[in-house]
């Protein structure tokens, strides 16, 4: 039997190169996994009360998969928790200064300060579940808040439940504002703080303003505490080393672990170390590893160092060998739940993202040697999943970059990055800006200082907590809503009990549906029902948003966010400078396709009334097999670069990005703002939520962020990225737009999946080619764009062998995860997605 | 691809052969975006129906007959029954499962096409306006400036639609769209004067100089063929900044895929082309058209050749070398067999 292949070899999985033996030997060692002798496993701690808690299940509601384990979590960790010895007083001090006082106990005292062997960067264990140091009296208000028939958490699983989504406060997201610590180092604030204190009146100094500065004020020597506990541990290291070389870097560390991240970095291998334990202390005392807690522009602000460290200290050799040991770090998040593994991708939730190169004022390219040294770290290391590297592109980027964009690329089994679209993205963070009247703080002269975290949410640097993972809504419910006047087409059934719930009126009172007469009736029902499925999730997130506010506090990471200072009021509570939280919609083609199929079935081509429809959907489509063909092949779909089709998908847009303007928190004033994160609720809600007219059926996943549904995008590739930069705004041929002409109605950006067949990359011509194509996208197409190279045939044999691809990574668009890691749905998804040809 | 039945425009196309068809309609297949096998940069190619070779070998067979055809697509059928029921000629059948049409009574009316819920019945055959096609190939325009691409007339054979082949590329240049026309060469002399003035570059066919053999592959004496290419030599050295040639030459198992067919193909060009022709490709035998010939109900010569191999192509690339052209435009192309592992 013979195969076909496109003058390429058989797609072959991606080695790490260049390794030295001591990056060799510590990535090798963190592959071991569960088998290693060291971990960063979460250790809980304990003030020993009874009532205590460690885990803060409000970070978790965004992952409904976890729902049923949360008692077990709760009570577990308290269990296994140590006992951390209490000082006196501690339990008539703040909340803030108690929880402040407890992390940097532990973080001090207890865990552990340890070194791998060879590593040139310190700072080990950071996984820690923390007391949350409630009084009795707290805990049982908070108790009260979370547990029972009207708590939180029932709420959150009804929502979830009812095909809603999901909306928690969650923690990390946001990009601190590193550069300060390297450029002035912890103490400069420390002595802000102290001078803010001083400033206080009397009574500001009495009262929240006082007691969280006093927070922060403990909290901003923890990461100088901390480092000279390392410090101690590389000096007892060296007295034992018997290497030569070997001991003269742990004493190098140890004297640098003495002065910073308290002081300014005074090289570049000074400034990753200040980097990393500040960084790291941001996961520990948030208790929740790498969750979107991103570097930003990091190839710009550590640029100066590598410079200056090149001319004086390192070769540009052990510049990269010190940048592979950082890059290894930030994966021991993944340490956290190392015995339990997950499903669904959620190994893959963490994302420490790393932003590099991208646009500067006037559009110049401000790409540097660090941004090329650090492609090639990633090129070398490439499998391993964090940090989450994300290069920004625009129509200046030089062909240099590009060249190094596409080579990367062809020679992963996708790309080993995100890529970013400045144009786009600058249009939305300026849309933002008009929206939120937050013009001195976004503007045309500080736009371009924007980063991504997480996966691809768009965000300021330093001064901006976006919430951008905190509400994940199916749009696609309010068009249930609107077929049923504001019902579930189908009875909740109890899983335990098998018990049907009674149906209610959770939507808006719109009528029965079946007595439509056209179209435009159907549309303004179905503005009703967005709009309150929007007011639902906007207050479920209210109730969480301020629940954390009032019993999670972050001291630390106030210190490192601007604004929390000045207003002295922790990040949690509003303090950031830029105050937003992100509305991310799930399902945006499905409701699009669903929509244009009612138009075209039930008004334009009467192939069946509405009542059929709704039976259909009832049944979920059996006995309508033909009805479901129909909808499925003969209605027009978003996707293709259809002027009406994308017509219809740009309306579904503005009309809930509008609607999502209209809300602020109560407790913490953050207005919303609209986005289309992915993670990977289409695959689960895809059981959740009922058939739909679009011809999907229960149980089918649903689509992906704003790419078009699976299969749908027949006219290719270009016109696929077409369809996603119209349904964004598109462009305004005058220049008018929200960046020259740009639109972009989703400030958060978009995430945005393709899969490329390989053979497209199989040669310079192509790939000139494909890097024409990229140059397009900054034109025509949306925000941030994931490329996947990956043939059907091998994943399937992966799925079959799974041994023989541990290190198969594909990427759940914006993240990536180890193809045998993530569950069988996913696989089969993946698998179904249709193969672009070029 | 829309598939929907014109009324209007089914008598046109029916009852007319393409070259009538005035230069505002046309029969085409499909058009392919982003395209990057047929000419430089990205590009959308749009493949007319109607050919005047027979090529044994042919991977469009869907695009020799200048007539609209049905298929059925197996893989997307519901079997529900429906296109029986439609159908006005009776020239469909249920047997097991599988769906056979009588193409002596199939009237390739489209009224399966239109009824069928899953598209398995299908069209093969589209009749466009002009400006419809060209609004469609202007929404990659800016693909095209980015890489340096644009539209590649292809079929088929494009110049059996002569003057909308060449209305449409005039309209393309007007919009700054680079253009390319790839034809196998059997058409007047008039219809190539007609579309060059408005195409920057022509893909050649040149399959056989052997008169005898080209008249066996493709059913076709190749004079016609020949002397066009040497009338497109004398025009392009009186236009000389105007359009560019590549030769496009397929290597087929048993055919052409030869020492002496390359060899001969070879010495025409470096006798009579040489320094017009910029770029002369080697294409492999391709397989992938298996089904589209059991969907259109035609025996397949080809069914079961094997690709060919690696060392084979790489062999015939070095003959076509070592024909006294400059080696740098010679290129192969093309899947080749890959033993099982």
């Amino acid at each position: 039997m013979t195969t076909q292949s496109c003058n390429t070899p058989r797609y072959s999985i991606k080695e790490p190169k260049n390794l030295s033996p001591r990056i060799k030997w510590l990535r090798d060692y963190y592959f071991q996994g569960n088998k290693r002798p060291w971990n960063n496993e979460f250790v809980g701690f304990s003030t020993g009360t009874p009532w205590d808690i460690q885990y803060q299940e409000g970070n978790y509601y965004i992952v409904p998969e976890t729902y049923t384990f949360f008692p077990t979590f709760t009570g577990a960790f308290q269990q296994v928790s140590h006992k951390v010895e209490l000082p006196e007083g501690f339990w008539v001090w703040s909340l803030p200064e108690r929880q402040a006082w407890f992390v940097k106990e532990v973080m001090v005292y207890y865990l552990p300060h340890e070194v791998l062997p060879h590593d040139l960067i310190a700072g080990g264990r950071f996984n820690v579940q923390t007391s949350k140091c409630f009084t009795e009296k707290e805990a049982k208000r908070y108790g009260g808040e979370v547990y029972g028939k009207k708590g939180a958490r029932a709420a959150e699983l009804w929502f979830h439940n009812h095909g809603y989504g999901n909306a928690g406060a969650t923690s990390g997201h946001l990009i601190p504002d590193y550069p300060r610590i390297l450029n002035e180092g912890w103490k400069s604030i420390h002595e802000e703080l102290n001078r803010k204190l001083a400033s206080l009146s009397k009574r500001e100094y009495d009262g929240e303003k006082g007691e969280q500065i006093r927070a922060m004020l403990v909290a901003a020597t923890m990461a100088r505490d901390v480092a000279f506990e390392y410090s101690e541990e590389c000096t007892r290291l060296a007295s034992e080393e018997t290497d030569s070389e070997r001991k003269k870097e742990l004493l190098k560390m140890a004297d640098m672990l003495r002065r910073v991240p308290w002081e300014p970095a005074g090289s570049f291998w000074e400034a990753l170390q200040s980097l990393w334990i500040t960084h790291m202390l941001v996961m520990s005392e948030e208790n929740y590893p790498g969750p979107g807690v991103s570097f930003g522009r990091a190839d710009q602000y550590l640029y100066p160092f590598w410079k200056k460290s090149l001319v004086e200290d390192i070769d540009r050799e052990f510049g990269k060998e010190i940048l592979k040991c950082f890059w290894i770090h930030c994966n021991y998040a993944y340490d956290a739940m190392i015995r339990t593994g997950g499903n669904q991708g959620i190994t893959a939730g963490f994302g420490q993202l790393i932003t590099l190169s991208g646009m500067g004022k006037g559009g110049v390219d401000l790409s540097n040697d660090l941004t090329y040294a650090m492609l090639d770290v990633i090129d070398d290391l490439t499998p391993l999943l964090e940090p989450k590297p994300n290069v920004r592109l625009h129509r200046n980027s030089p062909d240099k970059l590009m060249d190094r964009v596409v080579d990367m690329i062809s020679s992963s089994q996708g790309s080993p990055f995100l890529l970013n679209f400045d144009e786009r993205s600058i249009a939305g963070m300026l849309r933002e800006a008009r929206m939120a009247n937050a013009g001195k703080l976004i503007n045309a002269d500080n736009v371009f200082d924007y980063a991504p975290v997480g996966c691809l949410e768009n965000t300021m640097c330093g001064n901006d907590r976006s919430g951008t993972v905190d509400i994940n809504l199916n749009l696609l419910k309010a068009v249930e809503h609107t077929l049923t006047g504001g019902y579930d087409l189908i009875p909740w059934t109890d899983p335990l009990t098998g018990k049907q719930e009674q149906l209610k009126l959770w939507g808006a009172a719109t009528g029965d549906a079946t007595k439509f007469g056209n179209w435009d009736e159907f549309w303004n029902a179905y503005v009703k029902q967005t709009q309150a499925i929007i007011k639902r999730a906007a207050e479920l997130y209210d109730w969480t948003d301020r629940i954390r506010a009032e019993y999670f506090r972050t001291p630390y990471l106030s210190c490192l966010v601007r604004g929390c200072i000045d207003k002295a009021k922790d990040v949690n509570r509003g303090g950031a400078e830029l105050n937003f939280v992100t509305l991310e919609a799930v399902t945006f083609a499905n409701t699009v396709d669903s929509m244009l199929a009612v138009k075209s079935l039930v008004y334009d081509d009467k192939d069946c009334t509405m009542q059929e429809l709704v039976q259909a959907l009832k049944d979920n489509w059996k006995g309508h097999e033909v009805l479901q063909a129909r909808a499925t092949n003969k209605t027009p779909k978003y996707g293709r670069d259809d002027d009406k089709a994308d017509e219809m998908g740009k309306k579904v847009m503005e009309l809930w990005t509008d609607e999502s303007w209209k809300y602020k928190t109560s407790a913490t004033g953050k207005q919303f703002r609209p986005g289309m994160l992915s993670w990977n609720y289409w695959v689960g809600d895809g059981y959740v939520l009922p058939a739909s007219p679009d011809g999907r059926p229960k149980g089918r996943f649903l689509s992906n962020a704003i790419c078009p549904c699976a299969g749908a995008d027949t006219n290719g590739p270009t016109a696929n990225v077409n369809s996603v930069g119209k349904v964004l705004g598109g462009k305004d041929p005058a220049g008018k737009g929200d960046w020259e002409g740009y639109m972009n109605l989703l400030p958060n950006g978009a995430s945005h999946t393709m899969t490329f067949n390989p053979s497209l990359l199989r040669d310079e011509e192509h790939r000139t080619k494909f890097k024409a194509f990229l140059r397009s996208y900054t034109e025509n197409g949306g925000s941030a764009l994931q490329i996947n190279m990956i043939d059907a045939d091998i994943l399937r044999d992966a799925q079959k062998n799974p041994e023989d691809y541990r290190h198969l990574l594909v990427r759940v668009t914006g993240y990536n995860a180890y193809f045998t890691a993530i569950g069988r749905e996913l696989q089969n998804e993946i698998i179904a997605r249709e193969s672009h040809r070029m | 691809m829309k598939t929907d039945p014109d009324p209007d425009l089914k008598t046109d196309v029916e009852e007319s052969s393409p070259d009538s068809i005035s230069g505002e309609r046309a029969i085409i297949l499909h058009t392919q975006r982003l395209s990057t096998e047929d000419g430089p940069g990205i590009r959308t190619t749009v493949f007319f129906k109607g050919c005047p070779l027979h090529c044994a070998w042919c991977h469009n067979p869907e695009s020799i007959s200048s007539k609209r055809q049905v298929h059925w697509m197996e893989v997307h059928c519901i079997g529900c029954g429906i296109c029986l029921k439609t159908c006005p000629s009776g020239c469909l059948q249920n047997k097991e499962g599988v769906i056979i049409r009588d193409r002596s009574l199939c009237q390739a009316c489209g009224k399966c096409v239109a009824a069928c819920p899953a598209g398995a019945q299908e069209m093969l055959g589209r009749v466009v306006g002009l400006e419809e096609l060209l609004s469609e190939l202007l929404k990659d325009k800016v693909y095209y400036d980015k890489s340096g691409g644009g539209v590649t007339l292809s079929g088929g054979e494009p110049l059996m639609q002569p003057k909308f082949a060449a209305n449409l590329l005039r309209k393309l240049k007007e919009n700054g769209v680079s253009t390319a026309v790839d034809t196998c060469g059997l058409c007047s002399t008039a219809s190539l004067e007609l579309v060059l003035p408005y195409t920057d570059l022509i893909l050649y066919d040149l399959k056989e100089i052997d008169p005898e053999r080209h008249r066996e592959y493709t059913g076709q004496d190749n004079r016609r063929i020949l002397d066009n290419l040497l009338f497109l030599r004398d025009y392009l050295a009186a236009h000389p900044a105007g359009t560019a040639l590549w030769i496009r030459t397929p290597l087929i198992p048993g055919a052409t895929a030869n020492r002496q067919t390359v060899e001969r193909v070879g010495k025409f060009i470096r006798d009579n082309l040489n320094g017009v022709v910029q770029r002369w490709e080697l294409c492999a035998f391709n397989n992938l058209c298996r089904d589209k010939y059991r969907r259109l109900d035609v025996e397949w010569k080809y069914a079961v050749t094997p690709l060919l191999s690696q060392p084979e192509l790489d062999e015939l690339e070095q003959i076509a070398k070592q024909t006294g052209l400059n080696p740098d435009i010679i290129s192969a192309t093309g899947a080749t067999r890959v033993e099982n592992v």
